[in-house]
């Protein structure tokens, strides 16, 4: 973990290098920012086919392989901006959700989740749509941030070169919109997919605990997404310009609510106390089996 | 060897003197040609651009090149140009000179606009010119290599050319690809027929295929900018609906006031675009579009004071980068230099290898005659030292012809050496 991290840290710290390095040592910083990444990327796979290769269910098995894996996906585009978008500053954005993600992970959870209360399938599933939701979400609020931040450089005419080079505008929204579907179909598929693997148990767990904070936190932001989605729907206003991006940045704020409330589920989780006495510390539902 | 550099450009000569001494593409090569029947030992290239007209001489020889006075008369006749007036506005270069001067000439370092990227193919094709004429040879092509080598240097190791000082450059290069990722489906609006209008279109041509529409109160000259860059006109009427299609508009009407009010804008357009993003080029002076307009959410809008500010900006950075190409320019052009005054010293270099193999030879012949039992192993060994011997020899020589090569053609060197081991011309 170490090690990934410190090739994390090595292409964050490349890319701010880069915001002042002089021209003819650009293209040394470039190399020297997708060389860490990928070394971070292989140590990172490496890890986690470890998690896998010593818990059959992992990498969703526990609240920090969720983040690692979540921080896996996020390395992952930010390698893919080194090549479709070089000359940008993206990486000044991607890399600190990254390390995030993975400092997240140092304090998160690592008791297993509770896999055994439904089938296996439902709950990797609804794991993995509540993940690549959460990075839909994230990559929103990063596009919409820099939206933002490129239109206020634009407003006020302030200078635009120098190192750091964002997208254009157009692009930002684009990527905004998509990434507003994405997380709407994504956490919502998250969403009904625990609500199935509950439903699917044959024992007394079969019921819907709707009381459930991380229950109900992870509805509201799925009801705010898919409102945010009708609005853009019908009013055109929504669909362009800063909107767009006041939008991501809310379904942000509600995902960092959902994360907050899933951090310190073990409290707040409705479980029954069959299962309490099965799990000592019955982990939040955001992934593996929620319900 | 002898180079030379004939020529003028904007430092020296006022744009008159340019202008009757520029040289298109069929003038080129048909002078060209003329002066390689006229001095057949002479390599030669004509660079001529808006901003200099410049030939460059090489021969092998000092005796077989021409001199300068011939080259300037050559180039002045040619043009039917009175020399008496001319000759003292054409610079004359030569040797190292004419590296160093070709070398910043290729990398835009004296260029008008320093860092403008046209002179480099303008260079290129020069030499493809000449070089299609036969009119070039080893000296010239080594020379021209070697510039766009150094301007391919300044280019990648330095942000010179990065920065554009332009006003219709910065604002669709630099400005509004910052607001738009393509140009090919935008639609552009054009408010009045200024000649910055159209200077702006071609660098929007360049960087897309953007729908063009044109509004001018003169429906005749309207019609004609639209036809030239196969755009649509529309009558002044349709302005406000114009504006609310928009996704960039350029203005550059001569009105007195401004066309668009903020309230007017309020009114008419911003309800409609749903704050869909709208870059404003304001290149009218007055303005034709009140400031407050910029303060709705969706408008950027720049007028030519800010795009003079983003220019200036821009100059500086270019200045910044000045020293850094200047520097790759002294360490190529030294470089070169270098390597042709060490060309020169090649026969000698020959002969003195010469005069130390053939006593070598002779003398492992004899010592072989002598030793008739040596076996092959034995009599390899002997040979490789004598190479070796001969080798470590000639090595403190050949350094110290290369070291004054650096500083010129070492002829006092060359003409020692020559005498110590009895070299021949």
């Amino acid at each position: 973990m170490l090690c990934f991290t410190a090739c994390y840290v090595i292409a964050l710290v490349c890319e701010f290098a880069a915001l002042w390095a002089p021209w003819a040592t650009r293209r040394w910083n470039r190399l020297a920012r997708v060389v860490s990444a990928t070394a971070g990327l292989v140590a990172h796979t490496w890890f986690l086919g470890q998690r896998v290769a010593g818990t059959p269910q992992a990498p969703l098995t526990s609240h920090q392989d969720w983040y690692l894996l979540a921080a896996w996906v996020v390395a992952l585009v930010y390698l893919a901006t080194k090549f479709y978008r070089a000359q940008s500053s993206l990486g000044l954005f991607l890399m600190p959700v990254v390390l995030a993600l993975v400092g997240a992970a140092q304090f998160a959870s690592s008791a297993p989740l509770a896999t055994f209360q439904a089938p296996r399938l439902w709950g990797r599933v609804h794991g993995v749509f509540l993940m690549l939701g959460t990075v839909a979400v994230l990559l929103g609020f990063l596009a919409g941030l820099m939206y933002l931040l490129q239109s206020y450089r634009l407003k006020r005419k302030l200078t635009v070169q120098g190192g750091l080079r964002l997208p254009s505008l157009e692009w930002l929204e684009r990527v905004n919109s998509r990434a507003l579907i994405a997380a709407t179909l994504l956490v919502g598929g998250g969403f009904f997919t625990g609500v199935l693997s509950r439903l699917s148990h044959t024992n007394e767990h079969n019921f819907i605990p709707w009381a459930d904070p991380v229950v109900w936190s992870l509805l509201a932001m799925l009801v705010w997404l898919v409102l945010a989605e009708v609005l853009r729907l019908v009013y055109p206003a929504a669909r362009q310009g800063r909107k767009v991006a006041y939008l991501t940045m809310a379904a942000f704020v509600f995902l960092l609510f959902v994360l907050l409330v899933t951090m310190s589920a073990d409290s707040l989780h409705m479980a029954s106390p069959s299962d309490a006495a099965v799990l000592p510390r019955l982990p939040a539902a955001w992934l593996g089996e929620m319900f | 060897m002898l180079l030379q550099m004939i020529g003028c450009d904007h430092h020296q000569a006022g744009l008159e003197v340019r202008q009757q001494l520029a040289f298109d593409g069929s003038q080129t090569r048909a002078a060209l040609a003329a002066w390689h029947r006229q001095f057949p030992a002479t390599e030669l290239a004509l660079l001529s651009t808006c901003n200099r007209v410049e030939l460059y001489a090489a021969a092998e020889g000092e005796d077989s090149a021409p001199a300068a006075e011939e080259l300037v008369a050559s180039l002045l006749n040619f043009r039917q140009l009175p020399q008496e007036q001319l000759a003292s506005q054409v610079q004359t270069l030569t040797g190292s000179e004419v590296v160093r001067h070709l070398y910043r000439v290729t990398s835009s370092l004296e260029s008008m606009v320093i860092g403008e990227p046209q002179i480099l193919a303008q260079v290129k094709q020069a030499y493809l010119h000449a070089h299609q004429l036969g009119c070039t040879g080893p000296l010239l092509h080594e020379l021209f290599q070697s510039a766009l080598r150094t301007a391919k240097r300044v280019t990648g190791e330095t942000s010179l050319h990065k920065h554009r000082v332009s006003i219709p450059s910065v604002a669709i290069a630099d400005l509004a690809s910052c607001v738009f990722e393509t140009f090919d489906d935008k639609h552009v609006l054009v408010i009045g027929a200024g000649e910055m209008a159209e200077e702006t279109l071609r660098y929007l041509r360049d960087a897309g295929r953007a729908q063009i529409h044109v509004i001018n109160r003169s429906a005749e000259r309207g019609r004609e900018l639209a036809h030239t860059w196969s755009g649509t006109y529309h009558a002044w009427d349709e302005l406000w609906d114009q504006l609310v299609r928009a996704d960039l508009a350029i203005s550059t009407t001569s009105a007195g006031q401004p066309v668009v009010t903020g309230a007017d804008y309020a009114q008419r357009v911003t309800p409609h675009r749903h704050q869909r993003p709208l870059f404003i080029l304001d290149l009218a002076v007055p303005r034709d579009f009140e400031p407050s307009i910029g303060e709705d959410p969706g408008v950027y809008l720049y007028s030519l004071d800010d795009l003079d500010h983003a220019c200036e900006q821009n100059r500086q950075a270019r200045a910044a980068e000045l020293p850094a190409a200047e520097k790759i320019v002294a360490q190529e052009s030294s470089r070169f230099v270098a390597e042709i005054n060490h060309r020169a010293t090649t026969p000698v270099i020959t002969g003195l290898r010469a005069g130390l193999e053939r006593p070598k030879t002779a003398e492992l012949e004899r010592l072989f005659r002598r030793l008739p039992d040596l076996d092959a192993a034995s009599q390899a060994e002997i040979r490789q030292f004598a190479d070796r011997l001969v080798n470590k020899m000639l090595h403190p020589p050949l350094e110290s012809l290369r070291d004054a090569s650096q500083n010129g053609p070492p002829h006092g060197l060359l003409d020692a050496l020559k005498r110590l081991f009895h070299l021949e011309d």
